[in-house]
């Protein structure tokens, strides 16, 4: 039996990725973000809870390129450590949600008699509103930044699961994968080598817009105050924090909340990217 | 069509309890109790447990739960502890206000995105459809409270033109409702008229490739007609589908914006609810807010079948 | 008047009817009409006042309701619906005779009934019911007369009875079974009746043209005195965004505030149509240490993290500069006030708190302060002090929950948290005895090991409550509140200004415990 194209034009991919020029710069801007979460201890040596109130509200450009906030604490410090925070939370989301998601859409879309049950569920999940159900979560577990992990993948899963879930659906049907039922093929070794390989595109696409919908809905947490515990900085709760001295010191929303958006419009970017090379196909159901 | 509607409604329902269930069981699972909240600040232990008592929370939950169930079906959702007054009161209360702004952020997206979209798609290539897919694109980057915070420090706290915040009904006074609408609507709208301008970028130009396009094109009608009766009426039915999608999104997103400007709708108020403990709320409130979203899902599903008959629906 | 425990209700009568006698001139509102509109700061609930401990509740139920007691303007005990009260000889009972002519918000005419049927409810849904543990009955022998028969003497029954916290508020005989915060149709004997409540959004008083006014009085004074209802209608408009006050506020919509911002209070006095009412004195920022877990178990660490502590730096932090330093546990002000202790307070000598470190041996065990986002000045109080005691050594955490959490966490565990912060805002407002009473059993707030109070403290307790005479009162007062600084059981850090303002044509308002909508006027 032939084997189904896999993945060797591996490279190829590769090369027209490179070529994509709004891949590439959203490779640079969220390429940014990672490089100053992971420096993060190099470039940012001030202590981010370090209090001093003599030099509350200093705007950027001083001593402080970012300035400080009101208790005299250097925005620089707090928006990098910050960046860390996201990365990781953003990280652990997507591979949570790459294991998790890929094995319950699996399962659903490859043995019928489990597709409704699982399904039933999933979209109980999805009907509630995203942000009300990650609030509900985190105030069950405590704000503690697993605890947020937990209740964006617990968001976020079902979705994943029902796109890896179509198309589970609709290779299974293929040709080459009934041959390869007929000829004998175990379930394990039809779902290892024919239908996981050809699903992956747009698993792939759907996990880097994830990334930004995770680091998104984990800004919008904290800045609602049930995200991870202050005084731990996150984008979100600079800017919620800032919220009141809006008239005394609006960069305490304007720089946190420009580092948000840059590492959204960089992920974003990257997905489209990397749909276009994938699988156009996808733009119209995206 | 018929058939659809009544199954779709059917089904709703195995959902609709799951909901209810998960919402009973995770507001539950929460930490803390209601009494704290409502008894205030200064409030002695002897006042929590009095009025934990009268509210009847130190019941075992199975119980709980079976009276909640028991009441719904009588048409009963109860009485919130926070503020007091019956949930169905209060939901259909600040109901209208969500809705209010909804509808004016969808207004907002349907313009900015259908228009940015056809043009781009009609324009592909030059320099209007990438600008249009830039501005798409940022819009859909920008968070939608940070875009919130921004508009309040420039237009409310810079220029004092609208007001940081705060709420006029349209009713009351529609030029006031204007003024406390636009910020938040604008918050809200911008990200999906971006996402709305892009599928409907993609959709146009996949349909414009069709063959039937190019054969209408063949026998002499003049563009305009050719666009507006088959690219448009084809490209309909795929932005139906995203409507729904936008719908929940709105709602989603109302919770961040209304918490933001202080608007008393359904997002502010399940917050506070979940926030504050307050479980008939969070029960009775989740509930009717789902039940509306699984509503409105229903209804695209039944606009798209009607769009496109040929559609063999089978609930995927 | 005398100082102590407030002085023997006899003594404050007959002061308030040798006033009367002297004919001196009644308040009289110098214009009516208007709508008042107060912004209101919190959400209310109910406005069912017996079954409710919330300010926000109080604020608008105190001007629909009276009660038979209360306070006057410097928290003495006064009498509001009974026109005199004879304290039997031997202290077991209570016989008040009622005003005349006092009818409530439906027309009818208040009678001693109404008070029986009051006291009927509130000992079976009030939530503060056991202010009546020690009474054994109450009856009516007459229409005027009511009698309280105790079962043991109360030295503090009189203060107790004219609390503010939950007030036993005198309600029509009919509403006497409706059971617990359902009485949606508030009818009190007050200055001003409901109109309508729309929760979440506002509450329409109107003026009560059948209100008899307490002629025992000149003016307003506390809770009491001669109230007259100046405007036609007052609106509580709930206001939660601070911004949202301020701006109010200035374009004119909201003519009174509950509650400006620290911040906005300098930019505001600058405008002179509006009217900055600084109310000292609001509450007491305080943290609450769990002497059950270690190494709060040891009391040399307690008083190394006393000794470490800047108050002025903490409440700066806490109160945006809006605070006064204050010892103990009632105010300047106040009749009770005591500075027992005082060589506790405000250290800030971080050598001394290394040597009690040393002394305790200290090995670095985590310090866990339980503080919560809802409330700011208990987040800042808890940040700056953490730092404070990060700078001598001490392995400071916080943990940050939500209200509703840390008050469950400090009241049903002794595991996981070492401060938990708080404010004491009414209780030191009524005075020593009702803030004491968060120093002993039930739930001691600083989690006596085992739940048993330190007998001292305990046993200055029970002087403060069973002694006959004030002074002897007092002085248990001061000695348990020496105790308790001295041991660290409590450390509060100060007391906090709450600013309200009204515009300028707006006379009369006097920030209280509540806003009083009486004898307040539209100047123009």
């Amino acid at each position: 039996m032939t084997e189904p194209k896999r993945a060797s034009p591996f490279r190829a991919t590769m090369l027209r990725l490179l070529h994509h020029r709004l891949f590439m710069l959203g490779c640079v801007l969220f390429g940014l973000i990672v490089l100053l979460a992971i420096l993060a201890p190099l470039i940012a040596r001030v202590d981010p809870n370090k209090l001093s109130m003599r030099s509350k509200f200093r705007p950027p450009g001083t001593d402080f390129i970012f300035g400080t906030d009101n208790f005299g604490r250097s925005l620089w410090s707090r928006v990098v450590w910050g960046a860390q925070l996201s990365m990781f939370i953003g990280a652990t989301v997507v591979a949570v949600n790459a294991v998790f998601g890929t094995a319950i859409g699996t399962v659903a879309g490859y043995f019928k008699p489990l597709d409704n049950g699982l399904m039933r569920i999933n979209d109980a999940l999805m009907a509630f509103p995203a942000v009300l159900l990650a609030i509900g979560v985190t105030a069950v577990l405590g704000p503690s930044v697993n605890d947020v992990i937990i209740a964006l993948s617990i968001v976020y899963t079902p979705r994943t699961a029902r796109i890896v879930r179509s198309s589970v659906i609709v290779l299974r049907e293929m040709e080459y994968v009934q041959a390869a039922r007929a000829a004998g093929a175990g379930h394990w070794r039809i779902l290892r080598f024919h239908i996981l390989p050809n699903a992956m595109a747009p698993l792939i696409v759907q996990l880097s817009f994830l990334f930004a919908y995770a680091v998104l809905t984990e800004a919008t947490l904290s800045f609602l105050g049930v995200g991870a515990v202050p005084p731990t900085p996150t984008w979100g709760n600079i800017m919620a924090e800032g919220r009141q001295y809006m008239t005394d010191a609006p960069w305490i929303i304007t720089i946190p909340g420009a580092a948000l958006m840059i590492t959204v419009l960089g992920l974003n970017l990257l997905g489209d990217g990397l749909r276009d090379v994938l699988d156009p196909r996808l733009r119209i159901q995206q | 069509m018929g058939g659809i509607l009544v199954r779709r409604l059917l089904g709703a329902i195995p959902i609709l309890l799951l909901v209810s269930l998960i919402t009973f069981g995770m507001i539950h699972m929460i930490p803390g109790d209601p009494a704290v909240a409502i008894a205030g600040m200064s409030a002695t232990p002897e006042q929590i447990a009095n009025i934990r008592r009268d509210l009847g929370l130190d019941q075992p939950l199975l119980r709980q739960l079976w009276d909640w169930y028991a009441n719904l079906f009588r048409g009963d959702l109860g009485r919130s502890l926070l503020l007091g007054q019956p949930v169905v009161q209060a939901t259909m209360l600040r109901l209208p206000v969500t809705l209010a702004l909804s509808a004016y952020a969808l207004l907002l997206t349907l313009l900015i995105g259908l228009v940015t979209g056809i043009v781009a798609a009609l324009r592909q290539n030059t320099w209007i459809d990438q600008a249009a897919m830039v501005l798409a694109m940022i819009g859909i980057s920008l968070p939608s409270f940070y875009l919130g915070l921004l508009m309040i420090i420039v237009f409310a706290v810079g220029l004092r033109l609208l007001p940081t915040g705060g709420y006029i009904a349209l009713t009351e006074d529609p030029l006031g409702w204007l003024a406390t609408s636009t910020m938040p609507a604008v918050s809200l709208a911008l990200l999906l008229a971006g996402l709305l301008a892009r599928i409907t970028r993609s959709t146009m130009l996949e349909v414009l490739r069709q063959d039937y396009i190019r054969t209408a094109r063949a026998k002499g009608l003049p563009g305009r007609t050719v666009v507006v009766k088959h690219a448009l009426a084809n490209a309909l039915i795929p932005i139906t589908t995203v409507v729904g999608i936008i719908v929940s999104l709105l709602i989603s997103g109302s919770v961040v914006i209304e918490t933001l400007f202080s608007i008393p709708g359904i997002g502010q108020l399940l917050t506070q609810a979940v926030l504050n403990r307050d479980y008939p709320m969070v029960q009775g409130g989740l509930l009717i807010t789902t039940a509306l979203l699984v509503l409105v899902n229903i209804g695209v599903d039944l606009c798209y079948a009607w769009l496109d008959p040929r559609v063999h629906y089978d609930g995927a | 008047m005398s100082r102590g425990i407030l002085a023997p209700v006899g003594v404050v009568l007959s002061a308030a009817m040798s006033l009367a006698t002297a004919q001196a001139e009644q308040f009289k509102c110098p214009r009516t009409g208007g709508n008042f509109v107060f912004g209101q700061e919190a959400n209310i609930n109910t406005l069912d006042q017996m079954t409710s401990s919330t300010i926000s509740t109080r604020n608008i139920a105190m001007n629909i309701y009276e009660s038979l007691m209360t306070r006057d303007e410097n928290n003495h005990p006064i009498l509001e619906l009974a026109q005199a009260m004879n304290e039997a000889p031997d202290h077991l009972t209570y016989t008040f005779k009622l005003r005349q002519g006092v009818h409530f918000q439906n027309g009818k005419p208040l009678t001693s009934a109404d008070v029986v049927a009051s006291f009927d409810r509130y000992a079976k849904v009030g939530n503060q019911r056991s202010t009546l543990d020690n009474v054994d009955r109450w009856d009516a022998p007459d229409p005027a007369t009511f009698v309280i028969h105790m079962k043991r003497i109360q030295p503090t029954f009189i203060e107790a009875l004219s609390s503010f916290s939950v007030p036993i508020v005198i309600i029509p005989a009919e509403n006497r079974d409706v059971p617990a915060q359902q009485l949606t149709q508030p009818i009190g004997t007050g200055p001003y009746q409901l109109v309508e409540a729309i929760p979440g959004s506002a509450v329409k008083l109107k003026r009560f043209d059948g209100y008899q006014p307490n002629t025992s009085f000149q003016e307003r004074t506390g809770f009491g005195g001669y109230k007259q209802a100046c405007f036609d209608t007052v609106t509580f408009r709930i206001v939660t965004e601070p911004g949202a006050r301020v701006a109010g506020l200035r374009t004119g919509e909201l003519p009174g505030v509950e509650d400006v911002p620290s911040k906005s209070v300098a930019d505001l006095k600058q405008d002179a149509g509006i009217t900055i009412l600084p109310l000292k004195n609001w509450w007491i920022q305080i943290a609450s240490p769990n002497v059950s877990n270690p190494p709060t178990d040891k009391l040399l660490v307690r008083k190394a993290i006393q000794a470490a502590l800047d108050m002025d730096e903490i409440m700066d932090a806490a109160s945006d500069g809006n605070y006064q330093l204050n010892v103990g546990f009632q105010y300047p002000n106040q009749p009770d006030y005591t500075d027992a202790g005082k060589e506790t307070y405000n250290i800030h000598d971080p050598e001394l708190a290394k040597k009690y470190l040393a002394q305790a041996g200290y090995q670095g065990e985590p310090v866990v302060l339980l503080t919560n986002k809802d409330y700011p000045p208990m987040y800042n109080s808890a940040l700056v002090m953490q730092q404070q005691l990060q700078a001598v050594g001490i392995n400071a955490q916080m943990k940050v929950v939500d209200w509703p959490t840390s008050v469950q966490m400090s009241q049903n565990t002794t595991e996981g948290w070492n401060f938990f912060y708080t404010g004491w805002g009414t209780q030191p407002a009524l005075g020593a005895l009702a803030t004491m009473q968060f120093l002993v059993q039930p739930n001691a707030s600083y989690k006596p090991v085992g739940g048993k109070d330190d007998p001292d403290i305990l046993a200055a307790w029970n002087d403060m409550n069973t002694l006959p005479t004030p002074e002897g009162r007092q002085n248990a007062f001061a000695l348990m509140q020496k105790l308790v600084l001295e041991r660290v059981y409590a450390v509060p850090f100060g007391a906090f200004t709450k600013v309200q303002a009204v515009r300028s044509n707006v006379d009369g308002f006097v920030p209280f415990r509540i806003p009083r909508m009486s004898n307040v006027w539209f100047s123009h």
